[in-house]
């Protein structure tokens, strides 16, 4: 009986305390702030006297949609920079592909290093102006943070477990999806958080071939010299970065392998 | 040949692309089933690579290699890896998975259900000395170095493979622990009888944990493979001899238990009986000293004749100490206890403590030039080593 209850004594030392306690208390302050500034801009707002431009341009309907196309963008994006780089990660540390990943990363470079706005233009010569231009641009321009964190991350997983799990008779792919992968998810995410915020950035020039999103106030505040227009924008796409980069930071939390520290 | 050949090696090479000289050359050796075969040699020298080659971990290159008569390369590498037990020396313990589970991987590919699979878990950890009910749920940086190796040899042994490799398993250990799990691991083969490829690069080890001993060169090109007793005894070269390095002669002691030599008997004498008889037996006897005993026969203290004279009332306190041994001890302890004590000869004692014998200087030196090839000629494979578990048994003779 003594015994038994020693036993779970200890067991309950050993359990970290819920993880749902130490997200929230890692995780709180972020909303609360992007939540007090967004009241602040609409107290702001709703106070001002606003000109016909003003208000057409700053409403309700109008913002959600330029909210959505944003979203729309920049999780597409994030969607297909996971698929391709997360995938071409993967490829690029297999044994027998390893010698390419220098040339990819060189290429991937070559995408993150022109400048945005460039990119966007040359893109729009070959494939015309709109949203899927916009999206190639956006992906060419965000795949680096993930494929380099994908290439480090399962890299940086001990070789020894690869092949202990190889030599305990695991096939290459259970070694990848049972321990390669959950062991490099923090860095991989880290990454994809990076690329998550890029995107949201540089979909704001999406205005200027026409696909829209947050951008579009901030050319039409700057035009128009209308700074309601202008700080609305700003502000905007300032809270969609951060609350995305705030929700990566969640999951990665949620997703980080136990025992890691 | 009394035992089944576990494991054939023919000819075996491995040649790596844009090397000229192979790793591995035309490597043949035959390992019996149930025994400790130890790779021994400086790095590099291809001892891994071979070990790896029997679980086609790395692919030969020629030659073949036959497990209980089966080609290796005749079967999946991954379902073959499941059938052989393979221990490294980082542990490769999955930080992200409980000990439960790790224990448990190889079951599980096997096709296992849950409740199988857990059932044998619990029971490999019982068997290496960790409590299942608080080991299974911890994670591997929860325990100490050498429980997780514990771990490792458990998972290996999870679906009860005939054959096991281990390269250098305890070589991240400090010594003490790995003394402690070097004579566990023994232990459990004593019951186990696992066909064993150990790779080590330290001399010591491969004496204490091999039933034979392959010292290999470059190339993996066996210089010697034989009992680790003949080993020392008789060294093949002098490049075998300079890796056995200094006192060969006091290694041989390690491999060598008080019980398997004679022992000599000396006069007892029990304190509370008189004095006077007693003298008169040490003169009878004509050696030097006698031992007190109590009434159970446990050894007290070392008398002689002049002690006797000097206080003949009672022998309370009179005399030298007493070293002890007992009969599972190697005869190294023997010596020392030898050492220790004046009379040059350590008292062996049963279990309980009681007297069983004694063994002197005269008689170590006996054995030491007593070579174990003039014992037995011409036996390769010597019976089960006399283990930590071999119960001491005391002839009628000997008491």
């Amino acid at each position: 009986m003594s015994s038994a209850t020693q036993i779970r004594a200890e067991e309950t030392v050993l359990t970290p305390p819920s993880r749902w306690r130490g997200l929230l208390r890692r995780h709180a302050t972020m909303p609360a702030i992007l939540a007090v500034v967004l009241l602040g801009v609409y107290l702001w707002i709703s106070t001002t006297d606003l000109d016909d431009i003003e208000q057409r341009a700053l409403e309700a309907d109008k913002l959600l949609r330029a909210v959505g196309e944003h979203v729309t963008l920049t999780v597409l994006t994030t969607v297909l920079v996971v698929a391709i780089a997360g995938g071409g990660g993967i490829l690029l540390t297999r044994p027998s592909m390893r010698w390419l990943a220098p040339f990819a990363t060189g290429l991937a470079n070559i995408g993150q290093a022109t400048p945005a706005i460039g990119l966007l233009v040359l893109l729009s010569i070959f494939l015309g102006i709109g949203f899927s231009t916009t999206l190639i641009c956006l992906v060419a321009y965000s795949v680096l943070p993930v494929l380099q964190n994908t290439i480090v991350g399962i890299n940086q997983v001990d070789r020894h477990l690869v092949e202990a799990g190889r030599g305990i008779g695991m096939s290459p792919l259970a070694v990848l999806l049972r321990i390669e992968l959950p062991l490099a998810v923090p860095v991989i995410l880290a990454g994809v958080r990076t690329a998550l915020v890029l995107a949201v950035g540089v979909a704001t020039l999406a205005t200027f071939i026409n696909a829209g999103g947050l951008g579009s106030l901030i050319v039409t505040g700057i035009k128009l010299q209308r700074e309601t227009i202008l700080v609305t924008g700003a502000v905007l796409t300032a809270t969609l970065a951060l609350t995305l980069d705030w929700l990566g930071g969640v999951i990665s939390d949620l997703l980080r392998p136990r025992g890691l520290d | 040949m009394s035992r089944d050949v576990m494991i054939d090696l023919q000819q075996v090479s491995k040649f790596y692309r844009g090397q000229k000289a192979p790793v591995v050359e035309n490597m043949s050796m035959t390992i019996q089933q149930g025994e400790i075969v130890v790779f021994v040699g400086p790095s590099g020298c291809g001892k891994t690579t071979t070990m790896k080659m029997i679980n086609r971990l790395i692919e030969p290159s020629s030659g073949r290699i036959l497990i209980d008569g089966t080609d290796v390369t005749a079967l999946d590498g991954n379902d073959l890896r499941r059938q052989i037990g393979y221990v490294i020396q980082q542990v490769g313990l999955f930080p992200h998975m409980s000990v439960a589970t790790n224990v448990g991987l190889v079951p599980k590919m096997l096709g296992w259900d849950r409740k199988r699979v857990e059932a044998r878990a619990d029971e490999l950890l019982h068997l290496v000395g960790l409590e299942p009910a608080i080991y299974r749920n911890r994670l591997p940086r929860q325990l100490s170095g050498g429980q997780q190796q514990r771990v490792g040899v458990a998972r290996a042994l999870a679906a009860d493979p005939p054959v096991m490799l281990m390269d250098e398993p305890f070589g991240a250990t400090d010594p003490m622990t790995r003394d402690r799990l070097q004579n566990e691991f023994l232990r459990l083969q004593e019951q186990l009888r696992k066909t064993i490829v150990f790779v080590t690069h330290d001399f010591d080890e491969a004496i204490k944990m091999g039933t034979r001993i392959a010292v290999l060169g470059e190339r993996s090109k066996i210089r010697q493979f034989d009992t680790p007793e003949s080993l020392l005894a008789n060294p093949a070269d002098s490049t075998v001899a300079q890796f056995i390095g200094r006192g060969a002669r006091l290694k041989q002691l390690d491999l060598r238990r008080v019980d398997e030599i004679t022992w000599e008997d000396v006069p007892l004498i029990q304190p509370d009986k008189a004095a006077n008889g007693a003298k008169r037996r040490l003169e009878q006897a004509e050696g030097s000293s006698a031992l007190t005993v109590d009434a159970d026969n446990r050894p007290l203290r070392w008398v002689n004749a002049h002690d006797l004279a000097a206080d003949a009332g009672t022998l309370d306190g009179a005399g030298q100490t007493v070293t002890t041994v007992e009969p599972q001890a190697t005869l190294r302890d023997a010596l020392d206890a030898m050492l220790a004590s004046r009379d040059g000869a350590a008292v062996v004692v049963d279990e309980q403590g009681r007297y069983a014998g004694t063994v002197t200087l005269d008689g170590l030196m006996q054995v030491i030039h007593h070579t174990p090839e003039q014992e037995e000629p011409g036996a390769e494979v010597p019976g089960p080593r006399a283990g930590v578990a071999r119960t001491a048994e005391l002839t009628p003779e000997q008491r």
